[in-house]
């Protein structure tokens, strides 16, 4: 919770900054973002093990594709409400809730677009942590894991785990992990469209 | 520059590491980093003249149409209760 407030707090004092002096400050946006991905790849790299997802139960390998899939669909359908490009919406849309990445990502090609997509992915963060005491009641807590997509692993696992219990934990941290491992190929595959 | 060098090239570094005993803790580095990067991309953001309350409504049907997307797919992959 603390390090959102951070990010919230980075991203309003950039806006202002931006609308009253407007910095130049050349290609400090391109280095951060290739360190940034570079560290996940680390990470990625330190702690992704296939033979253990495998030992998991088939909702755990399927859980994520839906996720992915209907995450697409779902903003195919918003950038036809919105008028705004397909190629666009799918990339904001298959950031599974993974702000931090999907906007930077964007934001390389459209900067409008780009705070559109971490807007929108963070507020799916906001919206997991608030809807899914509820969904986990109407579906299955298993099943409703699907709507924090990549950040059930981290940021929106406390509220599956207190509210789903031990056992969607992992679920969800695996869910989480292997949306983790998709999203930084996805997203730039759309945007090279 | 191609997003997926830097991407590949930290996998195999990990790969690497993960071998070693002790591995980096890379929360500080990877929290600097993201933090710097928002604050350019806010700078970025708020040189062009967009209205914010179309980004709001717009954030939120996105958030909104993904999550039930996603749990749509997931109820017909994965079975209801």
């Amino acid at each position: 919770m603390r390090f959102l407030i951070f990010v919230l707090t980075s991203l309003m004092t950039g806006m202002l900054v931006g609308h009253f002096f407007a910095p130049d400050f050349g290609n400090l946006y391109e280095i951060m973002l290739y360190t940034l991905i570079l560290i996940i790849g680390i990470d990625l790299g330190m702690n992704f093990r296939i033979k253990e997802i495998k030992k998991l139960g088939r909702t755990v390998m399927v859980l994520p594709l839906g996720t992915i899939l209907g995450s697409l669909l779902g903003a195919l359908a918003a950038s036809s409400i919105l008028g705004i490009g397909v190629k666009w919406g799918l990339a904001i849309g298959a950031g599974c809730g993974w702000y931090s990445l999907t906007g930077p990502l964007i934001g390389q090609y459209s900067t409008v677009y780009g705070t559109l997509g971490f807007l929108a992915n963070l507020t799916r963060e906001i919206f997991t942590v608030l809807g899914y005491p509820i969904v986990s009641k109407r579906i299955s807590a298993e099943l409703a894991v699907s709507m924090g997509g990549a950040t059930t692993m981290d940021t929106t696992l406390p509220i599956i785990t207190k509210f789903g219990g031990s056992d969607v934990a992992l679920v969800a941290f695996v869910h989480g992990f292997i949306l983790t491992a998709l999203v930084p190929f996805i997203v730039p595959f759309i945007l090279q469209f | 520059m191609n997003i997926f060098i830097p991407l590949i090239f930290g996998l195999l570094i990990g790969y690497l590491l993960r071998t070693r005993e002790k591995t980096p803790n890379l929360e500080l580095p990877m929290s600097t980093a993201l933090l710097l990067l928002i604050f350019s991309m806010g700078v970025e953001a708020g040189k062009v003249r967009i209205s914010a309350s179309w980004l709001l409504l717009s954030s939120i049907l996105f958030a909104l149409l993904t999550i039930a997307g996603s749990l749509v797919f997931a109820v017909i992959l994965g079975g209801r209760k």
